[in-house]
């Protein structure tokens, strides 16, 4: 919506009483980082009652929404109907209706996966023109492929390489970051390495602090060491 | 400093080898310190005789060490070697426990327990198949003899092999050969000098700083009793790995010998130089008045010139475990970066370790010893895997083993640290991705990688994880001491409270080792409890194990007989490759 068609919404305050007016100017002056019910009584002295009322009011008439911010979701938001929520009370791209878009994030995360293990060594670039070519990812912002792709890392699934220009490089300039799988089995083999300790039952016990030959929780008597020795 | 779970674990090692009475003398030490005898005496409540054999025990197993601190007295008991009249000597001192003080009161030996020596108990079997795979299955045999005897002479290697056997001639040959053999690959070493002279005073600064000064000094941990105490005990290198020319009925052999580690004739009188120069250097610095210490010292140089006519049944030997440990951390190196890169670069790793392992000073080495390219070249292709690579392929493994450039003296180093580190890494995200999820992991890993505080927000960002569920997963971390955490306030409009996470590693990996401590402990006891639990099953005859008939009762017995056998072999390889991990973090 642009910036005149913004500013006449915010002086259109013919069909708003005293207190609604007061409301919605408060509400507009935060523009898409929107404000909760405490702040608007902080800000306008009001009682209590009449902002409720006003507000009602406004959303009736479609001159403010709620939206749901992220990081209090038990707290009524509001906004100028002009608005679009920032990334801040969202969550970002990734959010929908304030939760995290797991299956969206992970069917992106395979595809992006896959077209590096079918190509070795892939790059940004790459993977982005792939996504968008077409389907029900396209669309996608290098800044969300940066995300996935630092997500991969951080789940080890795959390694940032810098091009050496030769063998399975030569596609690529020296020096560009490249992506290749952790794993030589690819996506589907070579399952991470499992450490010394994480392989046995104090590894993953959340008691081991409390754990001793003569306490309650010990050794002899460990169900999760039952468990590991039921063959 | 050793860990609460270290002691527990060391302490549990003793138990199972040497009893409780020696277990506790081993705890004193453990609890209070170095402690002379009397203490010891006083604080376990046994008898003075129960202390006195358990620290000849403890000794003599390579666990304990004797010293004198040098701030209470000024004797010198220079460090020459140890042979069996200087150790009969201790042991009369030991006896009385006492030497006197330039003025005439009591310093006492005091007894150091070795934390890393009892651990490296556990690692025996390892060490045993080094020198086999290394050497031959000969020098396993003899090397056995010195891991569960803790220190022997050669003559009682021989007459420990010959024992009820026929043709003891052959089999002495045979005993010989391999001792020489672990000798020259160092994995044998002369015994310690019984009771050296140590100061236990902290150094202070010897230069004041200069006030304004732009090189910021590089903070040293000061050196500790027991590093002080080892240092003034090992024998220097000159003597530590050799043999006189004089060994009894085998001159001859001695002489013709093309091992360079043993000292032949030509070396003999160089070999006088050094010890003689030592001496005069460590009894000047330690000014002895006494007369007894200069019988003392009279006595060591009598049995030096007296040694070579007597040594085979005189000079202690024992496993040099600093050996083993270099081996298994260099062994740790190359499959680190066989998996991360590839064979090619591992061939090269291994090659340079190889060649430099000789110059190494100590185990912890934080770079390779710094090689040119030529002489890296040279090396690799004697090897089997590294016939066939050319020079460039060997720069580009280089720069792949994170060594780009060169040095200012065209040679290269490879960064041995950052290896180590990075596998430490890898171990602790394992238990992190097990213990606490593969949310919890992405995060870990996050803040492991980026080495800098991070606010809550910003992490949930990066690792894309829910919002709401990052803080609860942070402070999961935190609780477990996986993670550091600071709030930050900042006053603006309106106060905000930000919560910033690290991962402190230093402190997280001395935490992540006493679990593991707490686990091999853990392994260990329930090892003993599922042994105990079917004891009687170790006694049933084999042949009843797998019985002709096929009744319920007869396969009831195999199942059982089966499942403990898989038990104790989980059990046994856990351990195992959980000390693997031990050696990562406290070792290498």
């Amino acid at each position: 919506m642009n910036k005149q068609k913004l500013e006449r919404l915010a002086s259109n305050s013919d069909n708003m009483n005293d207190a609604e007016r007061i409301v919605y100017n408060v509400i507009h002056s935060k523009q898409n980082m929107g404000i909760w019910m405490a702040d608007i009584k902080r800000e306008t002295t009001l009682p209590k009652s009449m902002i409720k009322k006003s507000i009602k009011m406004l959303q009736t008439k479609g001159e403010i929404k709620e939206v749901v911010n992220i990081k209090n979701k038990s707290k009524k938001h509001y906004m100028a109907a002009g608005f679009e929520p920032a990334d801040e009370i969202t969550g970002g791209s990734w959010y929908s209706e304030g939760k995290l878009d797991q299956e969206y994030i992970f069917s992106l995360r395979q595809v992006c996966l896959n077209y590096v293990s079918r190509n070795v060594v892939a790059n940004r670039d790459g993977i982005l023109e792939f996504i968008n070519q077409g389907g029900y990812f396209s669309g996608t912002t290098t800044q969300e492929i940066d995300q996935i792709l630092g997500n991969l890392v951080l789940d080890d699934k795959i390694i940032e390489v810098k091009s050496t220009g030769y063998g399975d490089y030569e596609k690529f300039p020296v020096g560009r970051i490249c992506y290749r799988c952790k794993s030589k089995g690819g996506v589907n083999n070579g399952e991470g390495k499992i450490g010394a300790m994480a392989s046995i039952p104090c590894g993953v016990c959340p008691r081991i602090n409390l754990c001793s030959p003569d306490s309650f929780i010990s050794p002899q008597t460990c169900e999760l060491y039952q468990k590991w020795l039921d063959f | 400093m050793v860990s609460q779970y270290g002691f527990k674990f060391a302490i549990h090692l003793i138990t199972n080898h040497f009893g409780k009475i020696v277990a506790k003398v081993c705890e004193t030490l453990f609890r209070k310190g170095p402690l002379s005898l009397g203490e010891i005496i006083r604080s376990t409540e046994l008898t003075p005789e129960q202390v006195k054999n358990s620290l000849l025990v403890l000794v003599q197993h390579n666990c304990v060490q004797a010293y004198v601190p040098a701030d209470q007295c000024t004797i010198a008991f220079p460090p020459l070697f140890s042979n069996f009249f200087m150790f009969a000597i201790e042991i009369i001192l030991f006896s009385v426990n006492v030497v006197r003080g330039e003025d005439g009161s009591m310093a006492t030996v005091e007894y150091l327990a070795l934390f890393d020596n009892i651990i490296h108990r556990l690692r025996f079997p390892k060490f045993l198949e080094i020198a086999k795979h290394q050497l031959d299955d000969e020098c396993e045999k003899v090397l056995d003899g010195l891991l569960r005897d803790g220190r022997l002479t050669l003559k009682q290697m021989v007459e420990r092999a010959v024992q009820g056997k026929e043709n003891p001639g052959a089999i002495e040959a045979v005993v010989r050969e391999s001792f020489h053999k672990l000798l020259k690959a160092h994995y044998i070493e002369r015994c310690p000098a019984p009771e050296p002279v140590v100061s236990t005073l902290i150094k202070a600064e010897s230069a004041p700083r200069k006030r304004g000064s732009k090189m910021a000094k590089k903070f040293e941990a000061p050196e500790t009793i027991e590093q002080r105490v080892l240092e003034a005990a090992v024998p220097g290198e000159a003597i530590r790995f050799a043999v006189t020319a004089y060994t009894l009925g085998n001159a001859d052999r001695e002489a013709k010998s093309d091992d360079s580690s043993m000292v032949n004739d030509g070396d003999n009188s160089g070999k006088f130089i050094v010890i003689l120069c030592e001496s005069l250097i460590y009894v000047t610095k330690f000014y002895c008045t006494h007369i007894s210490s200069m019988i003392l010292i009279f006595l060591h140089f009598f049995t030096w010139i007296q040694g070579g006519i007597a040594n085979e049944g005189s000079i202690l030997w024992r496993a040099n475990f600093e050996e083993f440990i270099r081996h298994l951390r260099h062994k740790l190196l190359v499959e680190n970066e066989r998996k991360r890169l590839d064979d090619g670069a591992a061939t090269i790793l291994s090659a340079i370790l190889d060649v430099t392992k000789t110059v190494e000073k100590k185990v912890k080495i934080e770079k390779s010893a710094p090689l040119s390219l030529d002489s890296i070249f040279t090396e690799v292709t004697k090897t089997e895997h590294g016939r066939t690579m050319t020079i460039d392929r060997v720069r580009a493994s280089l720069v792949q083993l994170g060594c780009p450039q060169r040095n200012f003296d065209d040679s290269y180093s490879i960064d041995l640290k950052s290896i180590v580190e990075m596998a430490r890494n890898e171990e602790v995200e394992s238990i992190v991705l097990k213990r606490f999820g593969s949310d919890a992991y992405r995060i870990f890993r996050l803040l492991s990688k980026s080495n800098c505080f991070l606010e809550t927000d910003k992490i949930a960002e990066s690792a894309l994880v829910d919002k709401k569920e990052t803080p609860r997963l942070l402070y999961k971390l935190w609780k477990d001491n996986y993670l550091y955490m600071e709030k930050l306030v900042v006053t603006a409009a309106k106060q905000s409270r930000f919560m910033l996470w690290k991962v402190n590693k230093p402190l997280l990996w001395e935490y992540v080792l006493d679990e593991m401590y707490h686990a091999a402990l853990n392994l260990s006891l329930r090892l003993a409890f599922e042994q105990e639990k079917d004891e009687d099953l170790l006694h049933v005859p084999a042949d009843k194990l797998v019985p002709a008939d096929k009744s319920s009762e007869a396969n009831a017995l195999q199942k059982r007989y089966r499942r403990l056998r898989d038990v104790l072999f989980l059990m046994g390889s856990s351990l195992m490759k959980l000390d693997d991990a031990l050696m990562l973090f406290h070792d290498f």
